[in-house]
């Protein structure tokens, strides 16, 4: 398993459009993902919980990856919230 | 009997019987053959399947006809709905031995309870849309058909109800609906204003609670209340009121499209306050001159980014062109910190109707106002467009936004866009400043449309959603009367025409007022037109009545003259 901690840079956070494009990334790879924030955790896979974290902009979370793609997978998503979900 | 107090939407009067749309659940619950684990796991994954291929027919069908709006809404669905910690619940809870049907309910409520619990607004709505999916899951599995409603009149009460439910509603069977607490910007009670229906919004929590399905109610929405089991007497009352009404409504029909004026020949423009494109089709029928306040509120609330040029141009034209020849009068951005939008980044304040709000948002947001203001003038190309500004205290204010016009328009010419020539350019005035200092404003302005809600509001220096003063609230009063006189003046001395499109506007104990007042136009929700129109013309249009009412000391006094 690994694992990565990044802030959140974009304008609204993990809003449903940057919730949607995180849990589509997510699901191209067979890793489990999991989201840390606001001292809960979600299934990254899974676009209502991670809606539910209700992560604003310059939260803090964590991202842990465990499967046989795990490398790619947080690769992604780490240049996901680094280009701040495209926004603009 | 008992009479329970709420706010009427649509004044109207109803009688007829109480029916629960949501209650039928039970019923079919009841009667549900459970199976097997395996057998509801598979019926589960049938009512999925064909739910998830519903949702993506209706999002082809929604941007087949242009409905970019619903296609958004209808795409959140999808995404929820094929969840995979949402289909990892359901199943564990059949595995569990809950029926299918139940567990789909259970998990979606469980989640939209999570949603509900959210600081963001934005996100705790999405609660009604997890609950909207579980529904419709549900009732694939229980096979509930569509609403049936009994032969007699139905009075529909829930505490929530799809707006798709309320479109689909039998005119001739539902006569009222009574909607708990639901506020006035939900979908379902703007079509329900559309269609005229007789609705009670804002009952007090467990008020509710004493309907019983069947019971016989009366709903009066002039008052906002609802008489629960009426005496033979109240029916009687109530009924002759309905006849009277009907009678009247026939007659408002045949004249509904007739211009209106007065008995001494002053001609009166009758136009609708629209608060969503499809709110003009109802306006139309109703005999609207054109639209006097086209609200844009709706193109940016409830989605997380701002809407394009393009979907405003469409949402714009889309009203303009059902005008035909009459003018659409288009007020750019009227929002502030009381209804925050997630992607504009207002602070929360402490006093948002004297904060960061309307005009005040747009001149420190340039970007956001020039794409709203590209989108009106190419919707100009369409038919007559004015533009108004909302909230103005300083004539500064309206040179600025004329400069961003200009920059937009010149743009648009440049890039060979279709403009139409003359886009006449006014403000609402709803303010103590702009009413005081109408004739300086009148100068760079081609008209005054007076709001008198607002106005009221920061006159009187009364919040009317705080029930310890809203009995302070009264466009009657004469503080208010006075500047509504001055602002009138102020524009015709300037010879620019000068419009009302607050709630006065629809009252018709104001009408003979405002008619002796001068006004050239007033604006209103449709249902109210015909009768405006109707008491226009039974209005003198004397200015003697104004001069004798903008003496008086009291809104009491006032009242007293018009009740005459």
């Amino acid at each position: 398993m690994i694992e990565a901690r990044v802030v959140l840079t974009n304008k609204l956070g993990l809003h449903a459009r940057a919730a949607a494009l995180l849990t589509t990334t997510a699901a191209k790879f067979v890793s489990t993902v999991h989201i840390q924030g606001n001292n809960r955790t979600a299934n990254a896979k899974s676009i209502l919980m991670v809606m539910a974290l209700g992560l604003t902009a310059q939260s803090e979370l964590r991202i842990a990856v465990d499967g046989p793609d795990e490398d790619e997978c947080l690769q992604a998503i780490t240049d996901l919230i680094a280009h701040k979900f495209y926004e603009e | 009997m008992d009479t329970l107090q709420g706010r009427g939407i649509v004044a109207g009067v109803a009688i007829g019987k109480i029916m629960f749309p949501v209650k039928a659940w039970d019923a079919y619950l009841a009667q549900y053959q459970q199976g097997t684990v395996a057998e509801e796991t598979q019926k589960y994954h049938a009512a999925h399947r064909q739910a998830v291929q519903g949702i993506a027919d209706a999002v082809v069908k929604a941007k087949a006809t242009g409905s970019t709006e619903t296609a958004t809404i209808l795409e959140a669905h999808q995404s929820i709905i094929t969840d995979p910690v949402l289909e990892e619940s359901i199943l564990g809870r059949i595995n569990s031995r809950a029926s299918a049907p139940l567990a789909v309910r259970a998990a979606c409520e469980e989640i939209a309870v999570m949603f509900l619990g959210l600081k963001d607004p934005y996100l705790r709505e999405r609660a009604a849309d997890i609950r909207d999916i579980g529904s419709k899951m549900a009732s694939l599995l229980l096979a509930v058909p569509a609403l049936e409603f009994p032969d007699e009149a139905t009075i529909l009460c829930a505490a929530e109800i799809a707006p798709s439910v309320v479109a689909n509603l039998p005119e001739d069977k539902v006569v009222g609906l009574i909607l708990g607490q639901g506020s006035e910007t939900t979908h379902a009670i703007i079509m329900a204003k559309a269609r005229g229906l007789v609705t009670i919004v804002g009952l007090v929590e467990g008020q509710l609670d004493k309907l019983t399905e069947g019971t016989a109610v009366i709903l009066d929405g002039i008052k906002g209340e609802i008489i629960v089991e009426p005496t033979p007497a109240e029916v009687a009352h109530y009924q002759a009121l309905v006849h009277e009404r009907q009678v009247l409504a026939a007659e408002n029909a045949k004249t509904a499209s007739w211009p209106a004026k007065t008995t001494n020949g002053k001609r009166i423009i009758v136009a609708a306050n629209i608060g969503n494109p499809l709110e003009i089709e109802a306006a139309v029928r109703h005999g609207c001159e054109g639209v006097g306040l086209l609200r844009t509120e709706f193109i940016f609330m409830g989605r997380d980014s701002l809407p394009s040029e393009q979907e405003q141009y469409e949402a714009y034209a889309y009203v303009v062109k059902r005008c035909q020849e009459h003018l659409c009068v288009i007020r750019t951005l009227d929002i502030g910190g009381d209804k925050p939008l997630p992607y504009l980044d207002i602070p929360k304040e402490e006093n948002p109707y004297l904060g960061l709000r309307a005009i005040r948002i747009s001149l420190q947001r340039p970007d956001l106002f020039l794409t709203q203001v590209r989108a009106i003038l190419r919707a100009s190309a369409h038919g007559n467009v004015a533009l108004m500004l909302p909230m103005i205290i300083n004539q500064s204010e309206i040179l600025a936004a004329k400069g961003l016009i200009n920059r937009a328009k010149s743009e648009l010419l440049d890039e060979g866009v279709a403009v139409s020539t003359y886009v006449p350019v006014g403000i609402m005035v709803e303010t103590p400043a702009a009413a005081v200092m109408a004739p300086t404003l009148a100068e760079e302005c081609d008209f005054f449309s007076i709001g008198t809600n607002d106005l009221t509001q920061y006159t009187l220096a009364v919040d009317r959603g705080n029930q310890a003063v809203s009995y302070l609230y009264d466009h009657f009063n004469p503080a208010v009367l006075r500047f509504i006189e001055m602002t009138i003046k102020a524009a015709h001395a300037r010879g620019i025409w000068v419009g009302l499109c607050g709630e006065m506007a629809g009252d018709l104990q104001a009408t003979k007022l405002l008619a002796s007042m001068g006004l050239d136009e007033l604006s209103m929700s449709a249902t109210a037109i015909p009768m405006v129109k109707e008491a226009i013309r039974n209005s003198d249009g004397d200015e003697g009545l104004a001069r004798r009412i903008l003496r008086m000391a009291t809104a009491e006094e006032v009242r007293a003259i018009l009740a005459k």
